[in-house]
């Protein structure tokens, strides 16, 4: 029982961590970036390269992917979705084809084995019945700090402020004197950076390989429409809905079974309650 | 309904060219070939569906799995012949065309793409888990009985397949139910408005999606031989498809056609060129690039060009 509850507390969080780039993005423009996954793949791969192949300190490891992934963040703004003028079906197509190019890239400098990433913080603990790697309990503590740090961001800087006003209104937001323009540059970076760490976290808990984007943009899916569109708090829930959900259904029923509720979910609440769960117009 | 002489002329000159092919070119070739037709089937049937309605399926290896599927079970361990168990397949296809459209009575735009990519995920979990002695598990089946032998039988097979649906859905969208899909496509609210009943044509156009991935995919197991989960419900196939309608120009019928025999054939011509990993990243740039140059695809670009030439021509002229 209590291995359920850790575990599960401890999934829920990465899997909030990976939830919330994509959650910005849709909440600011309504755009389903389908190549998110991406973001994951790459930062779990540049953190490998640095720190594996050419042996730098994690820290800088992790670093080098968030630069890496707000870069690409900014380049996918500015030359695919800003020459698409936001029409939605074009930009969930291209982000489409961009993600398996991504993948075919990956390949292509990494060859298509999976590897295996060193444990970030080595280690175990033993409380109670549990086993806790270090690892794991690093991820869902970073995750907590970084979601911590967002939500401060977003509340009470003048940047976050002005992201919450472009979510909300576009025109009226230009008429208060945001440049919705370089709102969405800056999140569309963030949203890269904050992909490309959940990344490093997600590839330690999981493994390297070209094919790992699909998995968390399933669930990164699965906790902005059950949670519902801009709603940071209802992805935090539902993350951690899911996260236990796994758990329950790998600890008690079968491991093959892990996605399948959640799939099952994404169905549910979107032929039930297609706003989602906590659905509000706020960022 | 607007049909032209014009239009029977080239269908008729397509398909002549297409029956005396196997005399010129290579067997490798035309196995390349067989592959364009069915994708052209899937892209067909996708279009039905996405292109028209203007609801983008991300799911549609979920119907093409069915099919595929329920055929091959069918025949490998239950013996049906194959001239019943495709049928039976393309039945269980249809009624899985309807739990799909369940979602689309409610929930439109990105939301219908993710709750169909959910559809597919749910499927290939399923599929590894829930009776494995039938469905072969991860590992799938192989050994599964097929229709013809040889190259040359297998394209006439696949053309033929991919002609009639083709002939018959360009016969159906010039009908006035092919009108008020493509109107759905454009503006819901004002079909709707005009006394048309949506939820009705939708299923229609859900249902005749449904047939047509039945059928092709039915037929693609037969062909292969065998099927495994990941090589069916898998992101890269679903871009294959996706990508085949939209670049050939979606909304049409000749456009999935274009798009799945440029796509096929891009792909094997860049084989010798490059022959490693690369292949693949050049293969889906390029597709990246002229979907964003054109989003209506070749077709279109196609037309503007044969619209210019002859602007220019006429300029020329006295």
């Amino acid at each position: 029982m209590s291995q359920i509850i850790i575990q599960g507390l401890l999934l829920s969080g990465l899997y909030a961590l990976i939830a919330v780039g994509f959650t910005l993005i849709f909440s600011i423009g309504r755009v389903l970036n389908l190549a998110y996954g991406a973001y994951l793949m790459i930062g779990g791969y540049v953190y490998y390269h640095f720190t594996q192949v050419l042996g730098l300190p994690q820290i800088a490891g992790i670093l080098m992917a968030a630069i890496f992934g707000c870069v690409i963040g900014i380049l996918k703004y500015r030359l695919i979705v800003k020459t698409l003028k936001g029409d939605h079906v074009a930009v969930e197509i291209s982000t489409l084809i961009l993600a398996v190019v991504i993948q075919a890239g990956i390949v292509l400098v990494f060859n298509d084995s999976s590897k295996i990433l060193h444990p970030i913080v080595p280690g175990v603990w033993r409380i109670g019945g549990a086993t806790v790697t270090f690892n794991i309990l690093t991820a869902a503590l970073a995750s907590w700090a970084i979601l911590i740090g967002l939500y401060l961001f977003v509340r009470n800087t003048h940047i976050g402020r002005a992201m919450q006003a472009v979510s909300m209104d576009v025109k009226g937001a230009a008429i208060s004197g945001v440049d919705p323009d370089r709102i969405n540059l800056i999140t569309w970076g963030i949203s890269g950076a904050l992909g490309a760490v959940a990344g490093v976290f997600f590839a330690s808990y999981t493994q390297l390989s070209p094919s790992m984007w699909v998995a968390p943009l399933i669930i990164a899916v699965a906790v902005v429409i059950v949670g519902g569109i801009g709603s940071i708090i209802g992805s935090l829930i539902v993350a951690h809905i899911i996260g236990f959900m796994e758990i329950i259904s790998t600890t008690l029923i079968a491991a093959e079974l892990r996605g399948v509720f959640t799939m099952l979910l994404i169905i549910g609440v979107l032929v039930m309650r297609p706003r989602g769960l906590f659905g509000r117009e706020e960022l | 309904m607007g049909i032209r002489w014009q239009h029977i002329a080239l269908w008729i000159a397509f398909i002549v060219v297409m029956l005396a092919l196997p005399e010129f070119v290579s067997k490798g070739t035309l196995r390349t070939i067989i592959f364009a037709n069915f994708l052209a089937i899937f892209a067909i049937s996708w279009d039905v569906l996405s292109g028209r309605t203007g609801y983008i399926s991300f799911g549609h290896p979920f119907l093409i799995g069915i099919g595929a599927y329920t055929s091959a079970i069918l025949s490998y361990r239950f013996g049906f012949p194959v001239a019943a168990s495709i049928p039976l397949a393309v039945v269980a296809t249809m009624i899985g065309g309807t739990l799909f459209f369940l979602p689309a009575l409610r929930i439109r735009g990105s939301y219908f793409a993710l709750v169909t990519l959910a559809f597919m995920e749910l499927m290939y979990q399923l599929v590894q888990v829930i009776r494995p002695d039938l469905t072969g598990g991860t590992r799938g089946m192989s050994g599964i009985e097929t229709i013809t032998r040889g190259a040359v039988n297998n394209y006439y097979l696949s053309f033929s397949l991919m002609v009639i649906i083709a002939l018959a859905m360009w016969l159906v969208m010039k009908t006035r139910l092919g009108t008020a899909l493509s109107a759905i496509g454009m503006n819901e609210e004002s079909v709707r408005g005009s006394g048309l009943d949506t939820t009705k044509l939708k299923l229609a156009a859900f249902m005749i999606a449904a047939f047509i991935a039945g059928l092709g995919g039915a037929f693609y197991v037969h062909y292969l031989g065998s099927i495994a989960p990941r090589a069916l419900f898998d992101i890269n196939f679903l871009f294959t498809i996706i990508v085949a309608a939209l670049i050939g120009g979606a909304s049409t019928i000749i456009g999935p056609m274009i798009g799945a025999f440029f796509l096929t054939f891009l792909l094997e011509y860049l084989r010798p060129v490059l022959p490693g990993a690369e292949r693949y990243f050049i293969y889906g740039g390029i597709a990246l690039i002229l979907y964003m140059y054109q989003p209506k695809g070749i077709y279109e670009v196609a037309k503007q060009g044969w619209g210019r030439l002859r602007a220019v021509r006429a300029g020329a002229g006295p």
